[in-house]
């Protein structure tokens, strides 16, 4: 394993509110050169507000924040030329054209890549004199990721970067933002599917109700949650003998919006139990799976809810 | 400064590349400059009043004509073109050398009902008889009474028929005074002259062009600001920019900057489309004219400023601009003079703007007389830029609230 690189960003009991809704509530995390740094949680959970916060765009109530080895209140310009953002929402004129956006972005920076190296880099070469709004969803948002490397960044914020992208578009940001971790760059991103943390974070933090209720890596939170195998399949509802000869055989089950999750200790034995059980009960088992633990599990053990409620 | 400079020309290419602006800002003032140029002004060559006259001369056979003759001729000389030194006032049609008179007068009679003519002049048969006899005093002079045929209800044949009943009273004159029956001392003195341009009259489009590009700028100012800048802040395309180094102050300059462009553009189309096609004579870049039409252009995108501080959204501020667009283009004396007009109204006219940058912008064209005091031309307008920089200042919200 490689040292433990220099530490990026360090942010200490940020807190922030909107009126009596405390949207961030004392957070404190520490990113390091190179990393992808994950913040996990459901909407409303406070992402949004703090990257805001360190991208400049609001001032946090109290905390520090301390970016390339400076601490301040507030984001400051200098600090600027070395990030890249990439908005929740941000957009782009739709009468520009692509390769003028670039253009017009890289002229904001003292430093800045050519171009034709950000059209390569986000595949939108052959669009380098379409206008914006001629653009699909996915072409907008990898225009939004090249316009948020045009000053070759040190840092990178994602804000959600692929929600509402269908699985191809969000495929190509993912290798897009491997690419960046590969040179070195720190990425600091906020998703709330499960998967994308998964696939590409080294840490993660998973926020809910403006706090951080877990960290660690991906694997390492979700060994916490013990060996069990977790079995799913589709019920519409149990009724109360067939679950207590359930439970009875060594099962323990949920119930959650028709989908029954049993954990099992022993997956062979589990899965012997299970396979009579359903018989005598004449239970179809829909659907059925096995897998290891996962964030999902992680978030629904510590909040009782799902990421996506 | 490279990315202010780039901002500023990219967002006039964004404004260019869109149809809508396209039509507001270029389009609609050009058609605005042909049309009242085209109906007030007379296109191309015709940008003196002219009129369309038949002359029926009846009497042209008789012994002696010697006085319908005379007032053919001094109809014949004002139809010349460009006699000495004056205006052609008439086209003249009078019948060819075969055709019957009394036919070519059903005929004129028919060409004036119809708006060909403005005006026909019939000197009756006998009409030389007549004066020759009154002049020795054995006829009544009403009995040689050279008719005037117009259309009633239709201004411009009645504004021929006044002339041409000038022209006949003066011709009157003269034959009283050839015969010695004329006492000077009963005229009444008067004399007229004309204000305006050093060669002659204020012609039309001389005072129409410095109007319709003011309210080319207008319309930038007025539907520019909240339009661009307001749409830009809700589609989240202003706080792109501001999570880089680049400022709100760069930007205000960078988007000033793109409007004043556009205005430069508006003014140079406007301005050649007037001198080349309609031969506008205005001197629009000479140092006074030239500040006025700057002041203008700030003055309109400080409005511009005031309503998107007030409004919640792009299309709100839109329609405000809507609604100040029109009180602000026609209670100014823009296109028409604004007196005699009850006082609610009055008020708008002195608060408006608009009122003292056309007229100071006239004035320095030399193509207005000056309603107002010269320094309020001024000072007026300097005040609503003081006050739309403070408005601003407290009021535009520059990122999206959430």
């Amino acid at each position: 394993m490689s040292k433990p690189r220099e530490v990026l960003l360090r942010v200490t009991d940020l807190k922030k509110a909107y009126g009596h809704v405390q949207a961030v509530g004392g957070i404190s995390f520490q990113a390091h050169r190179g990393s992808v740094f994950t913040i996990l949680g459901p909407n409303g959970a406070g992402k949004t507000t703090t990257l805001e916060i360190l991208e400049g765009i609001r001032v946090a109530d109290s905390g520090e924040i301390e970016l390339f080895g400076e601490t301040a209140r507030r984001v400051t310009e200098q600090m600027k030329q070395r990030m890249g953002v990439l908005l929740q929402e941000g957009s782009f004129e739709p009468y520009l054209r692509v390769h003028e956006v670039l253009k017009l972005f890289s002229s904001f920076f003292d430093h800045a890549v050519p171009v034709d190296e950000v059209l390569e880099r986000v595949a939108l070469k052959d669009k380098a004199g379409a206008l914006v709004r001629t653009l699909s969803g996915g072409q907008k948002q990898r225009l939004a990721v090249g316009v948020a490397l045009v000053n070759d960044p040190e840092l990178v914020f994602l804000d959600e970067p692929t929600t509402g992208l269908d699985p191809q578009a969000r495929r190509n940001l993912w290798s897009i933002f491997q690419e960046l971790q590969e040179a070195d760059k720190t990425l600091i991103l906020t998703t709330h599917y499960m998967e994308e943390a998964e696939e590409l974070s080294n840490h993660v933090c998973i926020m809910d109700h403006g706090t951080i209720i877990a960290e660690g890596s991906a694997e390492e939170m979700a060994r916490g949650l013990g060996q069990d195998s977790i079995i799913e399949f589709e019920v519409p509802e149990l009724d109360s003998s067939a679950a207590s000869a359930l439970s009875a055989a060594g099962l323990a089950l949920e119930h959650d919006d028709g989908t029954a999750v049993l954990h099992a200790p022993e997956l062979t034995k589990a899965m012997a139990g299970l396979l009579s059980w359903a018989e005598k009960h004449d239970v179809p088992l829909t659907n059925l799976s096995v897998r290891q633990p996962n964030l999902e599990d992680v978030f629904l053990s510590l909040t009782g809810r799902r990421l996506r409620e | 400064m490279t990315a202010v400079l780039r901002l500023s020309y990219l967002s006039l290419r964004t404004w260019l590349r869109e149809r809508i602006t396209l039509f507001w800002s270029l389009f609609f003032p050009v058609f605005v400059l042909v049309l009242l140029s085209a109906i007030f002004g007379g296109a191309d060559e015709e940008r003196y009043m002219r009129f369309h006259i038949g002359l029926v001369n009846l009497d042209r056979e008789a012994e002696h004509a010697d006085f319908s003759n005379m007032v053919e001729q001094a109809f014949a000389h004002l139809a010349e073109p460009k006699a000495e030194g004056r205006e052609q006032l008439f086209v003249l049609n009078t019948p060819g050398e075969e055709e019957d008179p009394e036919a070519f007068l059903d005929r004129t009679r028919e060409a004036l009902r119809q708006g060909h003519l403005a005006a026909v002049v019939v000197i009756p048969a006998g009409f030389s008889e007549t004066v020759g006899a009154a002049l020795h005093g054995t006829a009544a002079f009403l009995q040689a009474e050279v008719k005037l045929l117009y259309n009633h209800g239709d201004s411009g044949s009645e504004l021929a028929a006044s002339i041409v009943e000038q022209v006949l009273a003066d011709l009157n004159r003269q034959v009283l005074v050839q015969a010695n029956l004329y006492e000077r001392d009963q005229e009444v003195p008067a004399s007229s002259s004309w204000v305006g341009t050093a060669d002659g009259a204020v012609r039309y489009v001389d005072f129409l062009l410095p109007g319709v590009v003011l309210m080319a700028f207008l319309t930038n100012g007025l539907f520019g600001v909240p339009g661009s800048i307001l749409y830009a802040r809700d589609e989240r395309i202003l706080r792109r920019y501001w999570v880089t180094p680049f400022t709100v102050r760069k930007y205000l300059v960078a988007y000033s900057m793109a409007t004043l462009a556009m205005c430069a553009l508006q003014l140079a189309l406007l301005w050649a489309l007037g001198s080349g096609a309609f031969g506008a004579r205005v001197p629009l870049a000479a140092p006074l004219p030239g500040l006025y039409l700057l002041l203008s252009a700030v003055t309109f995108l400080a409005l511009g400023f005031i309503i998107a501080s007030l409004s919640k959204t792009a299309n709100a501020g839109m329609s405000i601009a809507n609604i100040l667009n029109m009180p602000m283009l026609f209670l100014s004396g823009i296109f028409f003079p604004v007196t005699g007009l009850p006082v609610a109204l009055q008020v708008i006219v002195y608060a408006n703007p608009v009122t003292y940058l056309v007229d100071g912008l006239r004035v320095s064209l030399d193509v207005g007389a000056g309603k107002l005091p010269p320094w309020s031309t001024v000072v007026v307008p300097l005040l609503w830029i003081a006050v739309a920089v403070a408005v601003a200042a407290r009021k535009l919200q520059w990122d999206v609230d959430q």
